[in-house]
């Protein structure tokens, strides 16, 4: 994307860090995760 | 030929850094470089008032020093209004650049500037304004000078302005229709025959290219880092206080978020005409992840989440306002001693 750096893929335009296709669980689980890979990015590099 | 020229703290006379928030000045006459200007733009011109500014000042107070500025302007009744050379001085560049402007909008008056092209009131001003390419030395003041006075005369008597390469100004985005002998099949053969041979050959349009932005150093431990979210989805308070567009926004806000474990649908609204935004409605966590921070901020993981969150509407939004939005956010960002921005893009 344009060369930015640290850039994490997320769930869609609607929902970037949700899920409105899963139960509410699953959806929080989907964006600890998601929220969890920018971290990771943070870390690297 | 009546001339008003703008000049920073320094180039004015009144100090280095130190003066740096000295408000707006009306000098009578020129003033330092404006005394060559006046030279150089020959013997029937006549800087009749020079404006100065600490650079400072003229970004903090950017409204109010406009204003004077353009009163003081419309008394002088010049025919031309010069700011600069600012070379590569930021704060002076975004000054000229947005006087300059405003000026040649709300007085019609032909206006010249002159800058280095990293400057970044290049990146704002350069497709309305002629910025001419003064480089980074000073030292060149004269020759600077020279260019701004020759273009500036062209303007004022409305003779056609060359090519930027020509006439020494940055290049302005613009496409301008010229007569040509080639055909557009021919031109672009033998630049693909260049091309193919190593030999030199010169683009008729650049692509908008991106300065390559180095990356920021890797946070070492998360655990102590001041960690802040941002979103370009339009994600804003119920009722927009801050009036954020949907599309085009020239405006960002920050909105508390300090002792919220979780964004509620009723507190919040969309300003973004670009994606279904029901989602995001129903749950503004789908789009600012405050739920998911908060827990791993309780858990440890990052030190610490700031207590507000940035947004404005990414929509249709040209670089004139997104890269003055960026810089303003950065500013700001910095000022909080925030340590690294997770940005949620729709």
């Amino acid at each position: 994307m344009v060369g930015s750096n640290r850039t994490v893929l997320g769930n869609g335009i609607v929902h970037v860090v949700g899920d409105a296709n899963v139960s509410p669980e699953q959806e929080k689980e989907v964006r600890r995760k998601l929220v969890e890979k920018a971290l990771e990015a943070l870390k690297s590099g | 030929m009546r001339v008003v020229h703008y000049l920073n703290q320094f180039f004015g006379g009144l100090g280095g850094e130190d003066k740096a928030g000295a408000p707006l000045e009306v000098r009578e006459g020129a003033v330092g470089p404006g005394l060559v200007l006046e030279q150089l733009l020959g013997s029937d011109a006549k800087v009749v008032m020079t404006l100065v500014c600490g650079d400072n000042y003229a970004v903090e107070k950017q409204e109010a020093m406009i204003a004077l500025a353009l009163e003081k302007i419309r008394e002088a009744r010049p025919d031309l209004f010069v700011a600069g050379p600012c070379f590569q001085a930021g704060r002076y560049g975004m000054a000229a650049g947005a006087l300059c402007s405003t000026v040649q909008k709300t007085l019609g008056l032909p206006v010249v500037t002159g800058m280095s092209e990293e400057n970044p009131g290049v990146d704002l001003y350069r497709e309305p304004l002629y910025i001419i390419d003064s480089g980074t030395n000073a030292a060149r003041m004269r020759d600077v000078l020279a260019k701004m006075a020759n273009l500036a005369a062209k303007l004022v008597s409305k003779a056609e302005i060359g090519l930027p390469a020509d006439e020494g100004y940055l290049t302005r985005g613009l496409i301008r229709d010229q007569f040509v002998e080639q055909t557009a099949a021919q031109r672009l053969v033998d630049m693909v025959l260049a091309k193919v041979k190593g030999e030199p050959f010169e683009s008729e349009m650049v692509p908008t290219a991106f300065a390559p932005i180095p990356m920021p150093p890797a946070l070492k431990d998360l655990s102590k880092a001041k960690v802040m979210l941002i979103t370009d989805g339009g994600l804003v308070p119920k009722g927009n206080p801050d009036k954020i567009q949907g599309s085009a926004a020239t405006r960002w806000g920050s909105y508390k978020i300090e002792g919220c474990d979780d964004l509620k649908a009723e507190d919040y609204e969309i300003s973004h005409g670009g994606y279904d935004p029901q989602f995001v409605r129903q749950d503004p966590d789908r789009l600012v992840p405050l739920d998911a921070m908060r827990e791993l901020e309780r858990e440890g993981v990052i030190g610490k989440l700031h207590d507000e969150f940035i947004s404005t509407s990414g929509l249709a939004n040209p670089l004139s306002n997104t890269r003055r939005m960026g810089r303003e956010m950065a500013e700001r960002i910095k000022q909080l001693g925030v340590d690294a921005v997770i940005l949620t893009s729709t």
